[in-house]
This record gives C-alpha cells, structure tokens and sequence, in this order.
C-alpha cells in the first residue's frame, strides 16, 4: 500500500488524535509521568536540605530528572497497546511509518508537557535563577525532540520482551547520551548567563536529525 | 589457533624483557600494551556486531544473528579489558583510576551499549523477534559512535594521549616499541577474528 504525502499526513494526525484522547481518558502513564517528576525532585531537594547547589550539577540534576521521568511516561508508548491488544489493528489500518511518526509527536507533547510541569518546581525547590530563559527552553526542546525520537523506537522494541521493569531506560540511555553532554553544558550557561558555544546546539540539533531519520529507516525492519 | 597462542606469548615476553620499564611510572605502566589492543578490539567488534545485524536485517538469515550476537559477546569481554587496563594506567599516570575523561566516558558508553544490547538479547524469549529487535538497537546505538568518539570529545580538554594513528600523523615512539604495539594489535584482532569461528 503506497500512500501520497497527504494521506501519511492524516494518519500521523489521527495517531495523534487518537492517542491523546485515549491519553485524556486514562491518565494513569502521563499522571505516573508526572508524578515521577515531582518524587524526583523532591527528594533531591530534601537530600540537599537547603545547601546551595553548583549550576554546573544542577543542570546535571535537572536533565537526569527529565531523563527518568520521560522513561516512566513513555516505556509504555506500544506496550500498552499491545496489552490492550489494539496494537495489530493499528498496525493493519496505518502505515508503519504513520504509527512511527505518530507516537512521536504525541511522546513529544507529552515530555513538553513534562517539562512545563516540572520546571517551576524545580526551580522553587532548588532556588535556582535563570538567566537565559530562552536559551534553555531551546535546550530543552532539542533535547526533547531527541528523547522522543529514540524513546518512540526503543519503546518499540521492548514490546516482545518479556522481562520489562527498567529494561527500557537501560535501552535509552547510550543512545541519548549525545544529548545529554551538551544539553547539561547549555543548560549550565543557561543558569549562569555565560557565554556558550553554538557548537553544542548544532551537534544536538545535528544528532536530533539523524536519530529521526534512523529510527525511520529502522522501524520499517520491525514489522 | 596454535600459531596465535604462540604468537601472544612472544609479545608477552618481549613486553616483559625486551621493553624498557617507563620512567617514572615503572614495570606495571606496561599494561598500556595490553589496554591499546583490547580497546581497539572492542571497538572492532562493536562494528562488527552492527554490520552482521545490518546483513540480517537484509537477508533475514539468523546464522547473522548469531555472529551478530557473537561479536557484541566477545566485545563486552574485550571492553572490560580495556576499561580496567586503562583504569590502571590512569591511576599511574594522571593519578586517579576514574575522571571522567571524555575518553573514558565513551569507553563506559561502549560498556553501556554492550550490556543493554545482551540484556535486550536475554529478554527478548521469541528467537525472531529478538534477532530483529537486537540487530535493530545494535543499528541505532552505532549512530552515537561518531559524536562520542569524534564530535564531542573535541568540545571538551582531554588528557589521554592521541591515538596511535592520529590526524597529525605524528608517531611519537620509538620504532621498536611500535613494533611490538602492533604487533600486539593484530594479535588481538585475530584472536577475536579466531573467536568469531569457534563453535
């Protein structure tokens, strides 16, 4: 079944759709999410008591945070269509790239969700001021997108596994770890208002792209 | 087989009486002879662990699989090597067994890869689905290999040496000790290259 553009198009579209609505109806992963989040940095803040934080491990702290809580919210991404057993249906009605592409961009949404959550709590709770707000929501986004992008095609994987309990974050953490250099040093010059080098947004954007584009080629391998 | 192990004990006896101790660092800075192979051996199996899992995904013929599985298993062994070595040598020279050096953070990515490949591998129970799912995350974790190994180790200061084969082309080392570098460097190559064929 060869698509045209429009119709992958409408199909990314309706996953969306449909995974959100599913997502609004039973919120039980996006509510563990963020409630991961919350736990997470709690206790770090309770461990630190008050002490005053270096930026340098605060940003360290943040993204492990985001990391963890991102892998809580989206292991499940297939899973729990599998469980529900709707997952060879979908597979039957769109195309693969469709259902690819359209986990992703409702991953997407869900770790920005997450993050808009989780930012002001951990900046009340660690008393941390930001001095280029703009840049790290840039940071933050890229970054993001990289999770969504390797996360979406991991959580495919774990699918026919049968142990499950925290194999998937052990999957994701290589692949996102050139994300997560240069995201921490952003961050940091985020925090502190020094200056940065461009380079480590180009090599996140750069490595962003590729994760895509790979995870495309290679989910296509997977049916 | 024979001429292999004949071969390691030849190195090995030249590397304890035909090399000079290092200054200063003494006889066990030595085992830099055996960190550079084993290190370049793991990475070797690292690609080609990924090139068997490309050729399966493409031919769908599970003997692939099987060397695919092979050279990640022979890897992960050939990288602990490197990493405790190299550790050693590290505390000998720098002072600390563990710095986080950008080298050393992608020596224990490449740990990190092995490992969730093998524990993926002993998950998955569907012999189908775990050669299709492992050769595919053996495919994605090879894309972080040029931005750990290349890109971003440039973006911070790092304190280990140059590879052998730098760009410069410089080779800052006497042509005898060279000799016996190399020659421990093919050495490991084919042992891992023999390995591969065992049964």
């Amino acid at each position: 079944m060869k698509l045209s553009n429009f119709q992958l198009f409408e199909q990314i579209v309706a996953i969306v759709r449909k995974d959100f609505l599913l997502g609004m109806r039973r919120r039980a992963s996006f509510a563990a999410m963020l409630m991961f989040s919350l736990t997470a940095v709690a206790s770090l803040s309770l461990a630190a008591g008050g002490a005053i934080i270096d930026e340098n491990l605060l940003a360290a702290l943040l993204w492990v945070v985001i990391f963890f809580a991102a892998s809580a919210g989206i292991a499940g991404t297939f899973e729990d269509e599998a469980t529900a057993g709707t997952l060879a249906t979908l597979k039957l009605y769109a195309a693969p790239q469709a259902v690819l592409f359209g986990k992703m961009i409702f991953t997407l949404i869900n770790l920005a969700a997450l993050t808009i959550f989780l930012l002001p709590i951990f900046f009340i709770l660690f008393d941390c001021n930001v001095a280029q707000i703009l840049l790290l929501a840039v940071t933050i986004f890229f970054g993001i997108i990289g999770i969504s992008g390797a996360g979406t095609l991991t959580a495919a994987l774990t699918v026919s596994a049968t142990m499950k309990g925290g194999l998937f974050p052990i999957l994701l953490f290589p692949v996102t770890l050139p994300i997560f250099l240069p995201a921490i040093q952003l961050t940091e010059a985020a925090f502190t208002g020094a200056n940065f080098s461009a380079e480590f947004l180009v090599e996140m954007t750069a490595y962003d792209l590729i994760l895509i584009i790979v995870a495309s080629i290679l989910y296509d391998y997977l049916d | 087989m024979r001429a292999i192990f004949f071969f390691t004990i030849a190195i090995i006896l030249a590397i304890i009486f035909f090399v000079p101790p290092v200054k200063g660092l003494g006889e066990l800075a030595k085992i830099i002879f055996f960190h550079i192979p084993t290190a370049w051996t793991a990475v070797i199996a690292f690609f080609t662990s990924a090139f068997f899992a490309a050729k399966f995904l493409r031919s769908q013929n599970f003997f692939y699989d099987e060397l695919s599985a092979r050279a990640a298993k022979l890897g992960f062994i050939f990288v602990m090597l490197a990493t405790i070595s190299g550790a050693i040598f590290s505390k000998l020279t720098w002072g600390a067994f563990w710095n986080w050096d950008p080298r050393q953070t992608t020596i224990f990515v490449l740990i990190l890869i092995y490992g969730a490949y093998l524990t993926l591998r002993a998950a998955v129970i569907n012999e189908k689905a775990r050669a299709r799912v492992s050769a595919i995350y053996s495919l994605l974790s090879v894309l972080t290999v040029p931005f750990l190994v290349f890109i971003l180790p440039r973006m911070y200061f790092s304190l280990h040496p140059s590879p052998v084969l730098n760009s410069a082309g410089n080779l800052e080392m006497d042509t005898e000790i060279l000799i016996i570098l190399l020659a421990a460097v093919i050495d490991a190559t084919f042992i891992f290259y023999r390995s591969m064929k065992l049964k």
